[in-house]
């Protein structure tokens, strides 16, 4: 089974941790840290495995994989195959990235609990769910109506300043791209003519 | 944003992103903190959305690596929310934060059975993930039945099939009885005809945990496994989505032939056929291209169907074709498919005919340990050793000591512990096997433990064709300016012993080896002093006819040294001293050391241990452990007449039993001949000592005298005299390991047992022959304990017995106590317990046993107390008020006050009780600083009776805090 998910960027700072085996706070970040000091220690180009007999007892293998600035780690025992892990990781980045369009750190930062939904979709209780990244993609969009009504976005109109940001990663996480300076001015409250065929495109998108 | 929306949490992650350093984070945290705990306490001020935002951030602050000791009431109660924003927010909270013994999920039980029996399907979904993630054996007991329903409910969507599936896998694994439901053999065969492969895959991994445990009752899933892997091999209906760079669900591809790999044997010829075809077809069908994903797809298939040929133990033919493909993975420039294929060779040793087709790749895997990558060079060590055998050991043991030099020094340890087994295990000749470990030494010295050198010793001193050759060797290496300690104590010990006879070569004169040994006296450490001065005895003791320089020499050093600070120096230089003036009788007394008697190298040992713990269950793994056995071998000085494996390795003891009992009866004879001498003779002559040092660092101790100088030895001890008192000398002249006999137990006994008051299973005392390990269970007032008794040693245990002390409120029964424990076994003696009344005294262990003449006898409180025969109730206000009042004052209530404890908050104070079994009551006190408990107490005399606990914390300085369970106001009350 597969004991736990870690995705952690290149300075250690985790950003997702799932362990399928309870395991307190305090042993996590010492297992964090401890795996952290063996990854960076590696040069580019090497195999995706790791030996971490020492951390989690013999049986136990580390895979993981580095996608820009964030390390992904999948621990596991012997009843699952390296390779398939190693395939798993890059179907749920496959996903990640479909659904918040080009994933890049930051994403997975400030949508820690959609990562958290996406991940419940491809393992539950350390065993493999899905393996078809399309499936989980569909899933969590049908998920992501529950959230954000359409009426929501008319509050935003009045309430741009202060939801200026949540709108913003909402218009990230549904495919829409935005130009930086559009972003600036829109912070800036100058560009009301952008703003409004902004919210324009979420309600088309949310009806 | 879609799922989180809420700007507050935004905020909060990026001010954490803004902090410049540590310190700033945990003050924000911190503040977050506080604010959230206000929140929460006024419950009514909170409205979902807060509440669901504040748990949001207690994930993201414990993910920080931050305690969060509060809130998960909040997460848990979310779960129940009626919206799915809320809802969803409970459900992954709760299983991140929570561990499935958590008290709070029993709260949750019910809602999540109502959403898991509920018409929506997001929450069924939602239930059914938290259950598989955390999900324990309540839920186990009380929900198996749905979730198996909602699996083979065909008109349920996939999406909740396949979640019920890994969900009933999590049950099954809490507790396996939820599965020995009449038929369910047969409803799994049917759930391998599904057509939806999310389901099947999910489906799949339930049947492997199954077959794990017995596959005895799934041979009909068989065929089915056979005909879901020919669909996928062929690509026969496999929806796009499902194909992974082109390859159909290499997932459930690898599981399928998982779960083929846990039935011993295909009968079916059929079935047989027709899965050896598809299994040619993966072999046969993979290449290595450019795109990784596609690689690392392709071969996670091809890698597992190699497992599943290697277990199937198909016909030589079909293996050779592993191999050669393994062959050519090790030397491709995808580093994972070489790590893999080194993995996967040093499992393919393990079946017997290929072994030869192996070596083969033989100079591709001395290779791949110069690989960039430390994990593929690991690989590669652990292939080369496991295929080492007489005919390429010279070959590969001088490769692996060529490269110690360059190695890092993460490996080095392991790669001069394995070349020292290598070396012994399948030494050609023993000459070889000396340069071995003394070039091990030279390279890797610090990473050269003690058990190697020992073993060198061992096999000199047994060995006499070896110690010309042995001593010349030595005699070079210290020659060089700088040598390692650990080859000053080897070159010391053998030039000591044996440099005589090289009396006659160039550079060789006792002198000369004096002069040279000496000039690495001051380089050395205090532990290494001791073997110098021993060489510099023999030394003397061997020039013939006497060097008077040399000897003024020597006896200045031990003059020197009779006043040293270290009392095992001071002790040899003065004895030495002492010894040196008595002529003849010094070359009795010194005379070489007898041969050692035959024991498994302690370096073997290690390595095996090592592989036990490491064994894994599967069918391969437990077959190749059969044949592993047959490693223990030792070297002898015979050489391989002709090569083959198994004639180089007999025994290599060549003292004849009967001297060694003619030495310990000899032995016995002096002692009774001069009472003083009794401590001579330390170790029961039946248990050869494993420990190795102890014979080393004490060369010169009378038990080494071969037999036929016994005699003169009474005179030596009543010779001795000038002050010399002769129970002293005796006991001066015990080896050093005796001195310190007393077994001191490890860990304070203590705080085992306070411990052990708290929770049911763990270790009630533990030395360094013994440990005790106590499970139990406890039903009203009738206790089960077992206690392991574990022999930590490579000798029996004798003389053990076990007494109990039971107060008089217990009534306790131990089952027999075996005599004697055989080495490293585990014997368990069940003892019953009955609670007669309630008391506070404690029974008493009182155990004894003997290792070898040391009688250890400790006397140990066990964890039969007050709070074991309680069982927490929960009273209501109007239950609990009425019955405080009615209970005026002693014997019925008691009041103490525990001063000295440390104060403790609340939430940890209330965990205490939980521990206690008393059940924390809040809300029956309006002050929150007070606590009101309760408990039900069962004793054989009085029956269940109601006990009521109420803890004031008075405010000041010393907060009057509840320690042990025996303290607490409150009181029996009949009737209840």
């Amino acid at each position: 089974m597969i004991r736990g998910v870690i995705v952690m960027n290149d300075r250690g700072k985790p950003r997702l941790v799932k362990f399928y085996e309870f395991q307190p706070a305090e042993k996590q970040q010492e297992l964090i840290r401890s795996i952290y000091r063996v990854l960076c220690s590696r040069a580019e180009n090497v195999s995706n495995f790791v030996k971490v007999d020492s951390l989690f007892g013999p049986d136990v293998r580390l895979v993981y994989k580095t996608y820009a600035t964030l390390y992904f780690v999948f621990i596991f025992d012997s009843s699952e195959n390296e390779l398939a892990m190693l395939d798993l990781m890059q179907v749920f980045v496959e996903a990640l990235d479909k659904c918040f369009s080009n994933v890049c750190e930051i994403d997975v930062v400030f949508n820690f609990n959609k990562v958290h939904t996406i991940l419940d979709e491809f393992i539950l209780g350390g065993q493999v769910l899905e393996t078809n990244s399309s499936e989980v993609v569909k899933t969590v969009e049908e998920i992501s109506k529950f959230f954000l009504p359409p009426q929501l976005c008319v509050c935003l109109i009045s309430f741009r300043y202060s939801y200026g940001y949540d709108l913003l990663f909402y218009a990230g996480s549904r495919g829409l791209q935005i130009q930086s300076w559009a972003v600036h001015q829109f912070l800036a409250g100058s560009g009301d003519s952008i703003f409004i065929a902004l919210v324009t495109s979420f309600i088309t998108i949310l009806c | 944003m879609a799922l989180s929306g809420m700007r507050g949490l935004s905020v909060f992650i990026s001010d954490i992103r803004n902090c410049q350093n540590k310190e700033q984070e945990r003050l924000r945290v911190d503040k977050e903190l506080g604010n959230i705990r206000t929140r929460f306490k006024n419950e009514k001020a909170s409205t979902p959305y807060e509440k669901k935002k504040y748990v949001w951030k207690i994930l993201y602050i414990y993910m920080l690596g931050y305690d969060v000791d509060f809130g998960h009431m909040e997460a848990v109660s979310l779960i129940s929310a009626p919206k799915y924003p809320e809802k969803q927010v409970g459900y992954i909270v709760t299983s991140c934060l929570l561990n499935e013994n958590h008290d709070f999920l029993r709260l949750a039980i019910n809602t999540v059975r109502n959403d898991i029996i509920g018409r929506n399907e997001t929450f069924q979904c939602l239930a059914l993930t938290l259950v598989g993630n955390i999900g324990g054996r309540e839920f186990a007991e009380s929900l198996a039945p749905d979730v198996q329903k909602l699996l083979i409910t065909s008109s349920c969507r996939p999406l909740v099939r396949k979640k019920a599936a890994l969900c009933l896998l999590r049950l099954y694994r809490k507790n396996p009885d939820v599965m020995n439901v009449d038929g369910w053999s047969d409803r799994m065969a049917q759930l391998l005809d599904e057509r939806d492969l999310g389901v099947l895959t999910s489906s799949m991994s339930l049947l492997v945990a199954l077959l794990s445990n017995n596959h005895e009752a799934y041979w009909s899933c068989l065929p089915k496994c056979v005909k879901v892997l020919e669909r996928l091999a062929r690509n026969q209906d496999v929806p796009q989505e499902y194909t992974y760079y082109g390859i159909p669900s290499p997932w459930l591809q690898v599981k399928t032939m998982r779960a083929l790999q846990y039935f011993p044997t295909v009968e079916d010829p059929n079935t047989k056929r027709s899965l050896f075809e598809v299994l040619q077809r993966i072999l046969m069908g993979t290449d290595v291209v450019k795109n990784v994903n596609k690689n690392n797809a392709s071969h996670a298939v091809l890698f597992e169907a190699l497992a599943l040929v290697m277990h199937l133990d198909a016909e030589k033919e079909m293996m050779s074709q592993c191999v050669a493909l393994l062959g050519k993975f090790i030397a491709v420039r995808e580093p994972n498919i070489r790590y893999l294929g080194l993995e996967n060779m040093t499992r393919m040793l393990m079946v017997t005919d290929v072994q030869d087709i192996i070596k083969r790749h033989q100079a591709q895997i001395i290779t791949s340990l110069k690989d960039p990558d430390i994990s593929i060079r690991r690989r590669a060590l652990d292939l080369l050793y496991g295929m080492c055998d007489v005919s390429n050991a010279k070959e590969i043991v001088e490769e692996i000591l060529q490269y110690l030099s360059s190695a890092d020094f993460a490996m080095r340890e392991e790669l001069s512990l394995k070349a020292a087994i290598l070396a012994e295990k399948f030494a050609p000749d023993l000459s070889w096997y000396v340069d071995v470990i003394l070039q091990l030494i030279d390279k890797a010295g610090d990473f050269v433990s003690d058990d190697i050198w020992f073993r060198v010793v061992q096999f000199v001193t047994n060995n006499e064709d070896l110690q010309t050759y042995a001593a010349l060797k030595v005699r070079e290496y210290v020659d060089k300016p700088a040598i390692h300690e650990t080859m000053v104590k080897l070159s010391a010990y053998i030039l000591g012993e044996y440099s005589h006879l090289l009396a006659r070569r160039p550079g060789c004169s006792p002198k000369e080896i004096f002069g040279i040994i000496h000039e690495k006296l001051p380089t050395v450490s205090t532990s290494t002093i001791p073997i110098l001065l021993s060489t510099y005895a023999k030394i003397l003791m061997h020039t013939q006819p006497p060097d008077p320089e040399l000897q003024n020499q020597i006896l200045a050093v031990f003059g020197k040294y009779g006043s040293c600070i270290d009392a095992e120096i001071q002790q040899r230089a003065v004895e030495y001293r002492a010894l040196s003036r008595k002529g003849a009788a010094l070359m009795d007394i010194l005379a070489e050391m007898p041969k050692f008697p035959e024991r498994q190298s302690a370096l073997i040992r290690k390595a095996e241990d090592s592989e036990a713990d490491t064994a894994e269950q599967s069918a391969i793994k437990l077959r190749a452990a059969q044949q592993q056995t047959s490693n223990a071998l030792v070297v002898t000085d015979q050489r391989p007449a002709n090569g083959t494996p198994s004639v180089g390795q007999l025994s290599l003891v060549k003292v004849p039993s009967v001297s060694n009992v003619d030495q310990n009866t000899a032995e016995q004879g002096v002692t009774q001949a001069n009472g003083a001498l009794t401590v001579v003779d330390p170790q029961p002559p039946s248990t050869p000592s494993a420990d190795l040092l102890g014979d080393l660092l004490g060369p010169l101790t009378i038990e080494g005298l071969p037999s036929a100088t016994v005699q003169p030895e009474p005179n030596l001890a009543s010779g001795l005299e000038g002050g010399w008192n002769a129970a002293a000398d005796a006991l001066a002249i015990a080896p050093v390991e005796e001195q310190s006999n007393i077994v001191q137990p490890i860990g304070e006994i203590a705080e085992r047992f306070h411990a052990l008051c708290l929770k049911d299973s763990g270790v009630l005392y533990e030395d360094r022959y013994i440990q005790i390990g106590i499970k139990a269970e406890w039903r009203a007032q009738h206790g089960q304990l077992v206690l392991f008794l574990g022999n930590k040693n490579i000798a029996p245990l004798i003389s053990v017995q076990a007494l109990i002390l039971p107060p008089s409120h217990l009534k306790m029964e131990l089952s027999v106590v075996p005599e004697t424990i055989p080495p490293r076994a585990q014997v368990q003696c069940p003892l019953e317990v009955i609670n007669l009344r309630p008391s506070r005294d404690i029974a008493v262990l009182d155990f004894s046993y003997k290792f070898g003449t040391h009688v250890v006898n400790p006397k140990l409180r066990l964890p039969a107390v007050l709070n074991k025969f309680l069982q927490p109730i929960q009273v209501s206000p109007e239950e609990f008020f009425p019955q405080w009042r009615s209970l005026s004052g002693p014997p019925l209530k008691l009041q103490e006050v525990v001063r000295g404890v440390r104060p403790m908050p609340l939430v940890e104070m209330a965990n205490l009780f939980n521990s206690f079994r008393l059940t924390v009551c809040p809300g029956l006190d309006p002050n929150p600083n007070n606590m009101v408990a309760s408990t039900t107490n069962y004793s054989e005399n009085t029956r269940a009776m109601l006990c009521l606990v109420s803890r004031f914390k008075k405010f000041v300085y010393c907060a009057f805090v509840f320690k042990a369970i025996s303290v607490f106001y409150g009181e029996p009350h009949d009737g209840n």
